[in-house]
């Protein structure tokens, strides 16, 4: 592999851990808080992505369909955390079961609505050119996703560790019932976290129609990008999530590059391996 | 005279008629649906075994059970072996598979062993999809045949019928037996279990290959079936689908998983006709089911019906019991008297003592077990 590659395969990994972050600080969030594995969550960034291209079609611009699908996904979040997960709290396997049944719902009406060809969606004219980095010439957009990424990886290390909600979510990550029985209300926490997710994976949606386009079955894909993410980084650990999201980006863009029929393998055989060796991930804390 | 126990006889015996008699009675096209009904009610059944007697809930048992499906294709196809053997390479297959990710998935509990196996059938089928000179790819393998005896649907119904039977026997068997009984006991209190010296690991462990044994049966038949395999068949869908047939029909009931399996299979083969958001209406059922009917039909069944006849029953043995102790000269066995035998009936409900008879003592807890 020649220097010229490695800077490109390297700079495509970056750009689509800075994307999977977007999606699985969200997941891991609602994870680590609630305990729910939200299976819905391919969907909210599928349909986020559907709700940006709508945006796009009736005339907006690039940002106005970012924030589109950021606030219906926030608000659909909002609406399935208080109307339905609220009546299976504290049943895991319910909660995970309900968020499947979401996603068939949500797979199957985006089909009905948006068709099943897979649409990318334009870049932003702001983001449209071409930058020379390391002897590679490279689109500006990516670059701009990357320091996306990084914007709100700095938002959620402030949130996390200088606020008191961050600090009442820590202490609920480590230990729910303690933070409730000091008074504090952690069911508001839980759906502000769960709308807080939803909106991030809307976000990467319009982000991902444009980096990886959107098509039926993309809700899965990511989800599983996004599995993957949790379990090396490891629950409710926002170190866990960075590294993890990098981890994946640059496992599948080497991975894709340099053997291309195994790329799948090598993405989770280090997940096998952390699953042996350390359940909780490389951040995490055992319960 | 009619007791509720021989009305369950008869009961199995009238729907044992019904499938015997089925393709005498219907067209081809519903003969089919029967038949799907038959191999996807005998891979919901292994999905229940997991997580409705396991208490572990699986999203990849659709790769499991496609490790079957592929293999055979693979073995007739691309080797050429015959029929016979190429079933026992799909069989054999599928237990490796089973034994090695039952392996990795039974140390974790919960969501993440919901998360290693939905991972485990993404793996299959990121296989099935991408490995495109072994597996077709999106094309899938064609050209996997039917036994020679059972080509015709009527007979290859029949060959179903046949074989998912003998498995559900099996399956009731072993739900039934100590091991059955232990893993139950695992599924309510796994933390109770382990000091009184039950190695729930090895339990785990032995539930998830049985039940990929099931799977692989399941995949097999289908396999045959359609003549064909893709990835569609291992995907995650593939999965859920069957978990939603297992929850909808009952979890942790022999009989729900085929009740789950029928009704999916009307969904898709029939409402599908009418209906374009088919799989909207499944979505929406499974959600329903998930919020207001976590038993599912036979266990609503199970709860609203059965259990206060069994109850009912109980009261009705103890009444004559009681009858028989007081009555002192009247012998056991001896007709009692309507009119005495009926003391504690009129809307009254009859005592119930602690400890109870050995009568109601083995009615309650059949009512337990099938609550």
């Amino acid at each position: 592999m020649s220097g010229r590659e490695f800077v490109l395969h390297t700079l495509n990994g970056f750009s689509l851990g800075a994307l999977l972050f977007l999606l699985s600080s969200g997941f891991q969030l609602i994870f680590g808080l609630m305990r729910i594995v939200n299976l819905a969550h391919g969907s909210f960034y599928l349909v986020g992505g559907y709700v940006g291209l709508t945006v796009l079609i009736a005339g907006g611009n690039f940002w106005m369909a970012l924030v589109a699908a950021a606030l219906a996904i926030g608000v659909t979040g909002l609406i399935v955390e208080r109307t339905l997960l609220r009546r299976l709290r504290g049943q895991p396997m319910p909660e995970v079961l309900l968020t499947v049944g979401l996603s068939l719902i949500a797979a199957d009406l985006s089909l009905a609505r948006w068709g099943g060809d897979p649409i990318l969606l334009p870049r932003p004219e702001l983001l449209r050119g071409t930058v020379e980095l390391g002897g590679v010439t490279y689109p500006v957009f990516r670059i701009g996703v990357f320091g996306l990424g990084l914007l709100v990886v700095g938002l959620m290390w402030l949130l996390h560790t200088r606020t008191r909600i961050g600090a009442i979510v820590r202490a609920g990550v480590d230990d729910r019932e303690m933070v409730a029985a000091l008074g504090i209300n952690v069911e508001a926490i839980f759906t502000g976290a769960f709308t807080l997710g939803a909106l991030l994976a809307g976000v990467a949606g319009v982000i991902g129609g444009v980096f990886l386009s959107l098509y039926p079955g993309a809700d899965g894909e990511i989800l599983l990008y996004g599995l993957v993410v949790v379990i090396l980084g490891g629950l409710g650990s926002l170190p866990g999530a960075v590294v993890g999201s990098l981890l994946v980006g640059l496992i599948d863009a080497f991975g894709r590059a340099m053997v291309p029929s195994l790329s799948y393998f090598l993405l989770f055989a280090p997940m096998a391996l952390i699953l042996i060796f350390r359940p909780h991930g490389l951040f995490g804390k055992p319960d | 005279m009619l007791t509720i126990e021989r009305g369950r006889w008869l009961a199995l015996a009238v729907v044992g008629a019904g499938a015997v008699a089925l393709p005498y009675m219907v067209d081809s096209f519903y003969v089919n649906m029967a038949t799907q009904a038959l191999y996807l009610g005998l891979f919901a059944l292994s999905i229940n075994l997991i997580a409705g007697y396991g208490g572990m809930v699986t999203l990849g048992q659709a790769g499991i059970s496609g490790i079957a499906g592929y293999t055979l294709g693979i073995a007739a196809t691309q080797f050429g072996m015959s029929l016979g053997p190429a079933l026992v390479v799909g069989f054999l297959a599928t237990i490796v598979v089973a034994v090695v990710f039952g392996a990795l998935a039974v140390r974790t509990g919960d969501v993440y062993f919901l998360m290693i196996t939905l991972a485990q059938g993404m793996i299959i089928w990121g296989i099935a999809q991408r490995w495109t000179t072994v597996t077709g790819g999106d094309n899938g393998l064609r050209g996997i045949d039917r036994p020679g005896f059972a080509l015709e649907y009527w007979k290859y119904y029949y060959f179903t019928l046949g074989v998912v039977a003998v498995c559900t026997l099996l399956v009731t068997l072993i739900t039934r037996s100590t091991f059955g009984l232990s893993l139950k006991g695992i599924r309510e209190s796994e933390g109770r279990m382990r000091p009184l010296g039950y190695n729930v690991t090895l339990h785990k462990f032995w539930a998830f290959t049985i039940a990929g044994a099931v799977a692989a049966i399941a995949g097999l038949l289908l396999a045959m079936f359609n003549q064909f395999v893709s990835p569609a068949a291992v995907h995650v869908k593939a999965s859920a689908d069957g978990l939603l047939m297992s929850i909808l029909g009952g979890m942790g009931t022999i009989a729900g998983a085929f009740v789950g399996s029928s009704l999916f299979v009307v969904v898709t083969n029939y409402v599908s006709g009418y209906f374009d958001r088919w799989p909207t209406l499944l979505g929406l059922i499974f959600v329903l089911t998930i919020l207001f009917a976590q038993d599912g039909i036979v266990g609503a069944w199970n709860r609203l019906v059965w259990a206060p006849l069994l109850r009912r029953r109980g009261r009705e043995l103890e009444a004559e019991r009681t009858v028989v102790g007081v009555g002192g000269p009247l012998a056991r066995g001896q007709p009692v008297p309507a009119s005495t035998s009926n003391v504690d009936r009129g809307g009254e409900r009859a005592p119930v003592p602690v400890g109870g008879s050995p009568a109601s003592n083995a009615i309650e807890d059949k009512v337990d077990r099938e609550a």
